[in-house]
């Protein structure tokens, strides 16, 4: 039986889900929040998201995906720009890769996985923000923020299983 | 999803795997490339970014709500429990305001006489724009948020951005209905200032932390902590007098600025316009730009550009005067 022009949408629209949800993670990175420590150091909420796709379901969160909400991440945030693509480009292509190991491993082998490889992910990030502006940024406020992005993984993470669970299973 | 037979595998696979790894590679360079590109500052990049918040500003204008709501009500809980002394402290500040309010009115009037004496012509007016902070680019990069006012509601880059307690920032790219501020705790900011007491001119570069510094101080400046720094006005760029912070700490080689806002409490702001278009608009730094060819106008063509025009150093000099001997006066 061939699939009718509704399925085949519904096919599409759940297919963009991952890349939706990167945006939707970037929105809430940006919302104003009155929590004082937040407002010097933010959790990277679209890496933990890029970084989830990328392992589960790499074939719906391609490198050029990846790349083009990096470079969004840049503009919105007023980032130089260029250094967020490279580094989700980075991680999506990383992690992609070694998808496989992480298969069939309780969730806590993907929690450390993913601690580790913000580490470089972020590093990147200030190293190569602190060539273009010309000055070196406090590495503080990139510790915390690396404190921040990989304790908070677990929310991100279970949120989009569940996600991943309802709207990706047949897709 | 049909299920690829023998041969097809055996010639598509690798050819995809090439092509994949060639975009890959083009991304890379790509990314690099908008690096320069952006450290080039064309006016190209700044269009952009200021369409990407018009492009997020109606979903962040109506999502940013509940979140104001949920901090109104942490806001709400805090004062209820603190309620006692902070009405003891509003009682005494309020004997303290008193006494500064008789003061101001005698200075007031005082200063109408005077003006009145001096014929002192008045600065610009302020035209103000209030705007809700519909969005917080906090992070460890960036210090910056982002406004519901834009280039429709008479907000331009360049501008002076205010809250209750003082200056916030300016205006970094005006988009048609949101704005981005550039906080003057971020690290590309730098303000004309001065202190308030000893009127010492120096500049507030943000670091990106919270405390930036003040640079450029000279050498015999009298600044103390707990002095206040105030804009200066100069480069027309903000309005001169206008609060930024209280001198936090002062050691050898810096002295740090705790600006008067907090930052994650920034909920209203104003965007000042000062009637003048300020040091960053366009026009200004076309028209401060050397001639390129033309010597028309007696200016020296070999001045780099942005620095600003001095006169032509003209091409014979003229004939200096005889002094009469002092020996032949009648």
């Amino acid at each position: 039986m061939k699939p009718g022009v509704w399925q085949r949408l519904d096919v599409i629209a759940r297919g963009l889900f991952p890349a939706f949800s990167v945006f939707v993670l970037l929105l809430i990175n940006l919302l104003p929040i009155s929590v004082p420590l937040l407002s010097t150091a933010s959790p990277a909420l679209a890496l933990m998201a890029v970084f989830y796709w990328s392992v589960n379901r790499p074939d719906l969160l391609t490198a050029v995906a990846a790349f083009l909400l990096g470079l969004l991440q840049d503009l919105l945030m007023g980032l130089p720009l260029g250094v967020s693509p490279l580094v989700l480009l980075l991680v999506q292509t990383g992690s992609a890769s070694q998808g496989r190991f992480f298969h069939n491993k309780p969730f806590s082998v993907m929690w450390w996985g993913f601690a580790l490889v913000a580490i470089p992910a972020l590093l990147i990030q200030w190293l190569l923000s602190s060539a273009l502006i010309g000055a070196l940024l406090p590495i503080k406020a990139t510790m915390i923020s690396y404190v921040l992005t990989a304790v908070l993984f677990p929310i991100v993470a279970w949120v989009l299983a569940r996600a991943q669970n309802s709207l990706l299973r047949y897709v | 999803m049909a299920q690829h037979g023998g041969p097809q595998q055996r010639i598509f696979s690798p050819l995809r795997t090439a092509l994949h790894r060639f975009a890959f590679i083009l991304l890379i360079f790509t990314a690099f490339g908008l690096m320069l590109l952006g450290k080039a500052d064309t006016v190209l990049i700044e269009r952009i970014r200021a369409a990407s918040a018009d492009l997020v500003s109606p979903v962040m204008n109506v999502v940013s709500r509940p979140a104001a709501s949920i901090n109104e009500l942490t806001d709400k809980i805090y004062n209820l429990a603190h309620l006692y002394e902070e009405n003891e402290r509003l009682r005494r500040e309020n004997q303290q305001l008193l006494a500064w309010q008789q003061a101001a009115r005698n200075l007031s009037h005082e200063n109408v006489r005077l003006r009145e004496l001096a014929h002192y012509t008045n600065p610009p007016a302020l035209h103000l724009v209030t705007a809700r902070v519909i969005a917080d680019m906090g992070g460890a990069y960036a210090h910056s948020v982002m406004i519901s006012a834009g280039s429709r509601d008479g907000v331009a880059k360049g501008q002076a951005v205010i809250s209750d307690e003082g200056l916030v920032g300016r205006v970094a790219e005006a988009g048609y209905q949101a704005s981005r501020v550039l906080l003057i705790t971020d690290i590309n900011s730098r303000v004309p200032v001065i202190v308030e007491n000893s009127r010492d001119r120096a500049f507030l570069s943000g670091d990106n932390t919270n405390r930036p510094l003040l640079t450029f101080l000279t050498a015999d400046a009298a600044v103390a902590p707990g002095d206040r720094i105030l804009t200066s006005g100069h480069g027309g760029a903000f309005p001169p007098g206008i609060p930024i912070g209280v001198v936090s700490s002062v050691s050898e080689n810096a002295v740090r600025v705790a600006p008067l806002f907090r930052r994650h409490q920034l909920e209203y702001l104003r965007v000042a316009d000062y009637g003048l278009q300020g040091i960053l608009s366009e026009k200004r730094i076309r028209d401060s730009q050397a001639p390129v060819n033309t010597n028309a106008t007696q200016l020296s063509p070999e001045i780099p550009a942005g620095v600003g025009v001095v006169p032509a150093v003209p091409a014979e000099p003229a004939p200096s005067v005889q002094k009469p001997p002092a020996g032949e006066l009648p």
